[in-house]
């Protein structure tokens, strides 16, 4: 049996013809590199699963296929002709359709709708016909087994897994040649029916590419898996013939450690704790509970959507937490705003995902922007002078490694790095004990990277504490003292020192717990 | 630890980071005191009596309330907001300081503040109606100019009683130092209100809310204050300009705001700022309103009518709003290098 599957995984292009073809795709938006060699073959009738970690490249190829943004390079063929979408509407008329993680259902409009948009069927006057959708709708929701949904609703006012499906059904009403499942089961409890409708539709004889970071989900529907790493295509495998260790390292590669941890060990361990956190619930979170000592770096791995955003959020002071507990230097605080976590005992302060929307501001120069926090500190009866700024500004500035040059330019027309560096300095500016940091080092290039590495640890070795997020796991394990890899809003599993390695992480952050040795 | 050299943030070769530094807010500026002298030069040709030093004196004594006023505007504008209820602020001004100050005892001048701060409360509970309740701006500051307006007509019955207390008229019709006095008492204004809006810490917050308030509030800034405060000085200002009106024609009226509604917001358009927040100068603004005054003395010296006098108003704006445009400023840019 095991064997049969083998060979059917092995017989791709004789069982089963050639849907789509994608080789040598490539996409840069500007200096990044999102998607910089990938091949890509999918059979029809065949579920195809395409993994990888945060940033391989995986949406980028995604939107390439449904036509959402176009390669630099590369062809596609589908069914075995020259394929070049130029919209998802274009897409869609070969075939292709997307269910996408981030839902793109129109709120405001019905469940039938949004199942028939755009070309709702018309009445005789050439005016749409509610109720010909309505009908058209009811029997498309029929047809996939989700009777119990009114077409008639408003798709807002549907749970979260409902509008997931309804999402699911639109794409696959649309998909003769192609299915696109972008994480379809992230709001779903159980896969019975979407599996079921997923086996419908290879029956059909359409190609499935399915994308998820659960691996055993994957196994259950997928035959065959494409890795992706850094922009590249590793490998093409039958799954059948893959241990899930072979696919974490294919996700990881067998890197030379040079991301090894070159750090001793700063914390003072017998010190009291800086931060103690208990029970912390809400947003995606589930009772998670911590603690931070002063000279300690704790890192958090997680993939997307694991309750990190969160967890940041609410010792920000940004959101409220549902439960939970936590106490700075031993006080009981609550965090009620940002600023109010500047000034709760020691001082939390956060450096937020966004750099553009919730990070820069963007006309002010770039000395303004890191003594925002601490203005009062720097100005004389509240009256502060440019030249102020600048002297206040420069000494957090030169911890980061920022020319002070740059201080009295608008921070918008800065380099992403530098905007980087102005941002991390600010939060190191404000003098708080401890430090938020979420995706330190995202957009930047690989000296801002050093210089924020630098400046991390040069705080915690003066005694602060430090918990940041990060997208890349070699950074979580070149930085930190400590890690907590969260999946699903829990803590999953828990390292400390030398055994924060690559490998494992990926396991935990994944939810598989024996994956290191 | 190796030091990767920095990408510059502009593409061309050399340095041109130092006109770059020649921002928007200065060529704004620059632009508007040029047309406005241009504009007093020309006046010149059209009548000779217009752009003589008495001409000028005339138009910054005009000037005062606008300036004034578009101050206020301005602050609420740079916040990411927009106050309507200037028009009946200044009608509550200048009804309180002719129907309650100048009616009981003309020379209370003590009471004149008093007057103030009935105006900022206004001014307050919009701010707090924006802030607290969520009301967009401009239905909320609509919301509250409509309510002051009907107090203001209960109030005096429709026919508004008093004196000019001796105060505001002394504002307006004396001389100091050779000069009117108001044009003095401007000077000092424009002054302070660029110490607060370009050097004190409260002005950095304001910019800071302006351009992003999500940002702004992860930065520590104290957002609600900061989104409260300029409504309330907005009104303040309203009410020292009814005030001053009452002061200089002697009594006061209950439309007597009515018509500069749209040259505070023209005002604080012309003299670059966004309409968004974030943005501009006070002293641009100043030069908009002069303008704006400057352009409405010749055209009553031209004989044109009121009516054509808003068309050219309207009009000034909606050119100010399509030069705003970033890319055409980019163009403009470019051509002053």
């Amino acid at each position: 049996m095991l064997g049969a599957r083998h060979d059917a995984a092995r017989a791709v292009g004789e069982a089963h013809s050639v849907a789509l073809l994608a080789e040598g795709l490539r996409k840069a938006y500007g200096a990044t590199v999102a998607l910089e060699h990938a091949d890509i073959s999918l059979a029809a009738g065949k579920v195809h699963a395409l993994l990888g970690e945060n940033g391989a490249g995986k949406s980028t190829l995604v939107r390439i296929l449904t036509g959402a943004v176009r390669p630099d390079a590369g062809t596609l063929e589908l069914n075995g002709s020259y394929y070049a979408p130029q919209t998802l509407i274009e897409a869609r008329s070969y075939g292709v359709a997307t269910a996408f993680q981030e839902l793109s259902l129109v709120p405001n409009l019905t469940v039938a709708q949004n199942l028939l948009l755009p070309d709702m069927p018309r009445g005789p006057l050439g005016l749409v016909s509610f109720r010909r959708v309505l009908e058209m709708g009811s029997d498309i929701l029929a047809r996939h087994g989700l009777q119990r949904i009114d077409p008639a609703t408003q798709v807002a006012l549907l749970p979260l897994a409902e509008r997931q499906r309804i999402e699911i059904v639109r794409a696959m009403e649309n998909a003769s040649s192609l299915l696109i499942l972008d994480e379809p089961t992230a709001a779903l409890a159980e896969t019975d029916w979407l599996f079921d409708r997923i086996r419908m539709m290879t029956a059909r004889n359409v190609a499935v590419l399915y994308i998820s970071h659960r691996l055993a989900e994957v196994r259950e529907i997928c035959s065959d898996a494409t890795v992706l790493r850094n922009g590249r295509s590793i490998a093409s495998v039958g799954l059948a013939e893959a241990s899930d260790d072979d696919i974490f390292e294919m996700m990881v590669g067998r890197r030379v450690d040079h991301t090894a941890r070159n750090r001793a060990a700063s914390r003072l361990s017998d010190a009291a704790p800086r931060l103690s956190v208990k029970g912390l619930s809400g947003h995606g979170l589930k009772d998670i509970s911590f603690e931070l000592r002063p000279g300690e770096v704790l890192g958090i791995a997680a993939l997307e959507g694991q309750g990190q955003r969160g967890l940041f959020r609410m010792l920000a002071g940004l959101t409220v937490p549902e439960r939970g507990a936590v106490q700075i230097d031993g006080l009981p605080t609550t965090l009620s705003s940002p600023r109010q976590a500047l000034r709760a005992a020691s001082g939390i302060a956060y450096l937020p995902e966004e750099r553009k929307t919730e990070g820069i501001l963007a006309g002010l120069t770039a000395a303004t922007n890191v003594v925002l926090p601490v203005l009062p500190g720097a100005a004389y009866a509240a009256m502060i002078t440019p030249q102020a700024e600048l002297r206040a500004a420069g000494p957090s500035a030169t911890k980061v490694d920022m020319s002070p040059r740059y201080l009295d330019f608008a921070i918008g027309d800065l380099s992403g790095g530098n905007q980087q560096k102005a941002l991390v300095a600010r939060t190191l500016a404000t003098g708080a004990k401890t430090l938020l940091l979420f995706d330190p080092t995202r957009g930047v290039d690989v000296g801002t990277k050093q210089s924020i590495y630098a400046a991390i640890r040069a705080f915690a070795e003066q005694g602060g504490s430090v918990i940041f997020y990060s997208s890349e796991l070699p950074e979580v394990v070149q930085l930190a003292d400590r890690c907590l890899a969260l999946y699903d809003g829990r803590v999953f599993q828990a390292f400390e020192g030398d055994a924060i390695a690559e490998q494992a992480l990926v396991a935990a952050i994944h939810g598989h717990a024996g994956g290191h040795h | 630890m190796t030091q990767t050299p920095e990408p510059t943030p502009f593409t061309q070769a050399g340095d041109t980071r130092t006109s770059a530094k020649i921002s928007r807010d200065t060529i704004s500026a620059v632009s508007v005191a040029v047309l406005c002298v241009l504009l007093l030069l020309s006046a010149r040709l059209v009548s000779p009596a217009l752009g003589s030093w008495t001409q000028v004196e005339t138009v910054l004594v005009l000037g005062f309330f606008l300036v004034v006023l578009s101050y206020g505007q301005g602050l609420v504008i740079l916040s990411g907001g927009l106050d309507l209820s200037l028009p009946a602020t200044i009608t509550l001004g200048g009804i309180l300081a002719t129907s309650w100050v100048g009616a009981n005892d003309p020379n209370a001048w003590y009471l004149l503040p008093v007057v103030l701060m009935i105006c900022g409360l206004v001014g307050l509970m919009s701010g707090i109606g924006v802030v607290w309740l969520k009301v967009p701006p401009f239905i909320m500051t609509m919301a509250m100019s409509i309510i002051v307006a009907s107090a203001l007509l209960g109030y005096t019955n429709g026919t508004p009683r008093g004196a000019a207390p001796t105060a505001a008229v002394a504002l307006m019709k004396t001389e100091l130092l050779g000069l009117p006095t108001p044009v003095i008492v401007l000077v000092a204004f424009v002054a302070m209100g660029w110490l607060f809006q370009s050097r004190s810490i409260y002005g950095r917050y304001l910019y800071a809310i302006g351009t992003n308030l999500d940002a702004a509030r992860i930065a520590g800034v104290p957002v609600t204050m900061m989104q409260i405060l300029p409504y309330v000085i907005s009104a303040m200002c309203a009410g020292f300009v009814g005030i001053a009106l009452v002061g200089y024609s002697s009594g006061a009226t209950l439309r007597m705001g009515d018509d500069y509604l749209l040259p505070s917001i023209a005002a604080v358009v012309i003299g670059g700022s966004s309409i968004l927040g974030g943005r501009g100068t006070n002293l641009g603004t100043v030069g908009g309103a002069i303008l704006l005054t400057t352009l409405g003395t010749i055209i009553s010296a031209l004989g044109m009518e009121f009516g054509l006098r808003t068309v050219i108003e309207g009009s000034i704006v909606l050119f100010a709003l399509l030069l705003l445009r970033e890319e055409l400023f980019q163009k403009l840019r470019n051509l002053w290098r």
